[in-house]
């Protein structure tokens, strides 16, 4: 089992993934944890934009980072699979190339939020894509991330 | 839904209100209607939760980290190294077979 994710390894994805240019957000708890939601989560979870010279970078990334990814995992990857979930490196990340709920990662891109360098999807759409997700666990977070959206636009006036 | 007054009295008349956010917070013209919810949320759990939120954002970045990412063993879902999926319904689909469940990855209890 993976060690668990803390800042200084948020901060080597931030690096890590800058130095190869990839294009990439926080979402899920993690992302909202990021904008100041208190709760607790698991692994980190990241909307990767889906082409081919993203796809590149995040694989050569992900290696420098510590994953241990084959070559036809990497391939994968680079292709864009909606969904990829690792537990080969030093912590857990799941890669998401087309959340529920969020049309474009452009889209997405145009809303998202930097916080201390680290870019972050809007709480908007966060809260979007966990209630188009609609899982049992989605659904128990939803009303208090709902209520930290509401507080979390109030600080931002 | 409503969320339950954590503390011994409960509600009294006028101490609830609904939580609703039909227009959308921040992006009125995208969230679609079947997107929104209204919820019937206890303003006493309300001001918990942004007591809560409030000790939060006075804490630094680094030590919310550290207390929000925590780690223990997910049957199934830990057990490989690598998953992919084509699709966030094929995703979807393998968490309703494959996985306990309590851990709250499917849809219905």
């Amino acid at each position: 089992m993976a060690a668990k994710f803390d800042y200084a390894q948020a901060e080597e994805i931030r690096r890590i993934f800058d130095r190869y240019r990839v294009r990439y957000l926080f979402l899920g708890k993690s992302g909202a944890i990021l904008l100041g939601f208190p709760d607790t989560t698991q692994d980190a979870d990241l909307f990767i934009e889906k082409t081919p010279a993203n796809g590149r970078a995040v694989v050569a990334a992900l290696r420098e980072l510590g994953f241990a990814l084959s070559d036809t995992q990497a391939a994968e990857i680079e292709r864009g699979k909606d969904f990829v979930q690792l537990k080969s490196g030093p912590f857990d990340l799941d890669l998401v190339f087309a959340p529920d709920g969020i049309e474009t990662f452009e889209e997405a891109w145009r809303r998202h939020v930097e916080v201390e360098g680290f870019p972050v999807c809007h709480l908007d759409d966060i809260i979007a894509s966990k209630a188009a997700a609609n899982r049992i666990r989605d659904r128990e977070s939803l009303p208090r991330l709902r209520a930290f959206r509401d507080y979390w636009l109030r600080q931002q006036r | 839904m409503t969320v339950p007054r954590p503390r011994a009295g409960g509600p009294g008349p006028g101490d609830s209100f609904t939580l609703s956010t039909p227009n959308g917070i921040g992006y009125p013209d995208r969230v679609r209607a079947e997107e929104t919810s209204s919820l019937t949320v206890d303003d006493a759990c309300v001001r918990e939760w942004e007591a809560d939120f409030e000790a939060a954002a006075r804490r630094p970045l680094p030590m919310r980290l550290r207390y929000a990412f925590i780690r223990t063993y997910k049957p199934v879902l830990d057990d490989a190294p690598y998953r992919s999926f084509d699709t966030m319904a094929e995703y979807r689909a393998w968490c309703e077979t494959n996985l306990p469940s309590w851990l709250g990855y499917g849809r219905e209890v």
